[in-house]
């Protein structure tokens, strides 16, 4: 039985979905719960990574040190994760802080296309003896070569494995399968896949990554996370299992994991709205849907037509400044109309 | 740096000249400009020098050329405030000229680190290329120069078949020219080019050598490669993770034996010729990373990182070295058990120097 490793991003991708306000309590209880399963990863912190609260992003209700070191006392067998993005979080203020809590896996993230970025942070993780994976964001915005360009550098800093980030659900199986397979064939490391589910098929792209060799699936309770979502943990577990892959996790406790986060603290469970939608065939970040709803909401411009224009401007995460401008502008032209 | 690290240094140059002193006797009274002379192996060579100066009167002369002058003497202080030691702070791109007292040259400036080469492709290819084409035609005007050796890589074969033990001087390979990664390997291939040309055409007497891998001391821990970093992890206590298969071949030379061998090469090597210069005895990571949790005062874990769904992606790398054995007579002193254990000492001994 070919085994692959999960990843459970709920406490750190599912931040999005609550504007960053996760508790202590809830920190605890569920890596409490993930740690029963037998969860082999679990992640933690702001939506975008430690070190990135601020106003721009959103703020944290909680500090990184406070959740990182909530969730290591739970944590025992299961390793603590955290997402860092260069330039959000520095080495000396956050990275540094977050191995002196006790983080195991340091998944350092960029642009799909900006890996360069990401070689001081790799290094210093690597010599701090941590596991660290790359991770290439918005992957859909870069073509299947250069992903394995980037990718090899990522490889060349130190980096343990590459995950490609479907950022904002833009994939199609045959998409994410070429993608990985083509990573597989070139890297040494292992590959892995964090799905979205903007257009309904993160379970999907997930078994068509493991399928063509990713060995690391990231899933979140009930799909709790940005935009429409991501895989959905327990459906993942119960997946793999029916499909002859080993996780090591107990099903029936990671459905009890799922059942606390549904209770306390979804606020609504992602479902596919239609800005999900759009944003998916926009190839737009899943987490710039609650502003762009709220912006939409404001300007009196449908929050469709914004994710469109965000889509042909070719946004960022980070970027979340110009959905404003975007908003201004299509305002003034129905002012116009 | 404390005595404790001298003196392994020290015990070191001795034991690779006590027998085979007379080889580097064409040394006497030179003067030798090193290039990239505060890296790895500029250190090393300075290192080798000094003792054939201070035990045996050698006389010789060293320049060492490098644009982190300024930190050789946090590196190597001893090194630094010596009379027969002179530091050049310069760009080899930029150089234009050099002391016409010069007699002896090795071209060792450039990085093997992998991540720059990924990071700065563009920079890397130019310091190889233009700094090699910068030297050469300085070099060229020297009235006393005598011979210029050319360090290249092991890389310049490109991937080794795994069906094949040991790579030889003759083999046909090539890294792929349209890959951004091969740039290392691409530009010390033209810088061997550039050598071969001003030979031909300046009657110049440059060698070549090909450096495979190597451990050792003031290599530093933090470089991207699988020994290095297993020995970090030793170090802090483990566990010791090893990242990809297991099964992939690599070798490893120790700098006393590197450092004497390339001045072996500079001295008596045919010129025209490259030699490949490394350990012919391959390890597989694995073995590697026990033979480093072997030498840990508490046997840490090893575990290998690889996922089980992940291709197998088996490299070798391994040079054949009888080229350099039997036509200039050098032997390798330490072997890779042994080179382990120095190497772990001296980490050890540097972190109680902290």
């Amino acid at each position: 039985m070919t085994r692959v490793v999960i990843s459970d991003p709920t406490l750190r991708d599912g931040s999005h979905a609550i504007r960053h306000q996760l508790t202590t309590a809830q920190i605890s209880s569920y890596c409490a719960a993930a740690e029963e399963s037998g969860m082999p990863i679990v992640e933690v912190g702001h939506g975008n990574g430690i070190g990135a609260s601020s106003l721009q992003l959103g703020e944290s209700l909680l500090s990184d040190r406070e959740m990182l070191q909530t969730a290591r006392g739970k944590l025992l067998n299961s390793k603590l994760g955290i997402h860092i993005i260069p330039g959000f979080a520095t080495i000396k203020r956050d990275l540094s802080m977050a191995i002196d809590c006790g983080v195991d896996v340091i998944r350092v993230g960029c642009h799909a296309t900006e890996a360069d970025i990401t070689c001081r942070h790799i290094s210093y993780a690597r010599q701090r003896g941590r596991e660290v994976y790359g991770v290439l964001m918005m992957s859909h915005m870069a073509a299947p070569d250069k992903l394995l360009e980037e990718s090899r550098k990522m490889e060349s800093y130190g980096a343990e494995a590459v995950i490609l980030m479907d950022s904002a659900g833009a994939f199609l199986p045959n998409d994410v399968k070429q993608r990985i397979s083509l990573l597989n064939e070139g890297l040494g490391i292992s590959v892995g896949f964090h799905a979205h589910n903007n257009l309904g098929l993160a379970i999907a792209n997930s078994i068509a990554a493991v399928e063509s060799g990713a060995s690391i699936i990231d899933g979140t309770a009930r799909g709790f996370g940005a935009g429409a979502g991501n895989a959905q943990l327990e459906v993942l577990v119960a997946v793999f299992e029916k499909l002859n892959y080993s996780t090591g996790i107990d099903l029936y406790k990671v459905m009890d994991a799922a059942e606390y986060a549904e209770k306390e603290i979804l606020e609504v469970i992602p479902f596919v709205k239609s800005t999900s939608i759009v944003s998916g065939l926009a190839g737009v970040f899943s987490g710039f849907a609650i502003h762009v709803n709220r912006v939409a909401s404001q300007y009196g411009v449908d929050p469709r037509d914004i994710f469109f224009e965000l889509g042909r401007r070719k946004v960022v995460a980070g970027q979340e400044d110009l959905i404003i401008e975007v908003a201004t502008e299509l305002a003034g032209e129905k002012d116009k109309g | 740096m404390n005595a404790n690290l001298l003196e392994m240094i020290h015990r070191d140059c001795h034991e690779v000249t006590a027998a085979s002193l007379p080889t580097l006797a064409p040394l006497k009274g030179e003067c030798l400009l090193i290039t990239g002379g505060t890296g790895f192996m500029g250190t090393w060579l300075a290192e080798l020098i000094a003792f054939l100066n201070d035990t045996y009167n050698f006389n010789s002369k060293i320049l060492l050329l490098s644009d982190r002058a300024y930190s050789f003497s946090a590196k190597a202080p001893h090194l630094a405030v010596r009379k027969d030691i002179s530091l050049i702070d310069r760009d080899i791109c930029s150089i234009v000229g050099i002391p016409s007292e010069v007699s002896l040259i090795i071209h060792a400036a450039a990085t093997p680190d992998s991540r720059l080469h990924a990071s700065e492709p563009l920079r890397v290819a130019q310091v190889i290329t233009n700094g090699t084409a910068s030297l050469l035609a300085s070099a060229s005007r020297l009235p006393r120069l005598k011979r210029f050796l050319n360090i290249s890589s092991g890389l310049i074969y490109g991937p080794q078949p795994l069906d094949l033990e040991r790579i030889e001087e003759s083999f046909c390979g090539g890294p792929n020219c349209s890959s951004p990664s091969s740039t290392y390997a691409e530009a010390k291939r033209y810088a061997e080019l550039l050598c071969s040309i001003y030979r031909n055409e300046y009657k110049m007497e440059i060698i070549t050598a090909r450096p495979f891998a190597f451990i050792g001391p003031y290599q530093l821990l933090d470089r991207p490669w699988a020994i290095n970093n297993f020995i970090r992890d030793g170090l802090t206590g483990g566990p010791i993770r090893i990242l990809g298969d297991r099964e992939t071949l690599r070798s490893y030379m120790y700098p006393s034996d590197m450092a004497f061998w390339l001045l072996a090469m500079l001295l008596h090597g045919v010129p025209g010729f490259s030699y490949n210069l490394g350990n012919p005895n391959g390890v597989t990571l694995g073995q590697i990373a026990e033979k480093v949790a072997n030498c840990c005062p508490v046997r840490p874990e090893i575990s290998a990182n690889l996922a089980e769904n992940a291709k197998i992606h088996r490299s070798s790398l391994v040079p054949d070295v009888s080229l350099a054995q039997k036509t200039l007579g050098l032997k390798l002193l330490v072997d890779t058990d042994e080179a382990v254990r120095r190497t772990m000492l001296w980490n050890r001994a540097q972190v109680s120097n902290c």
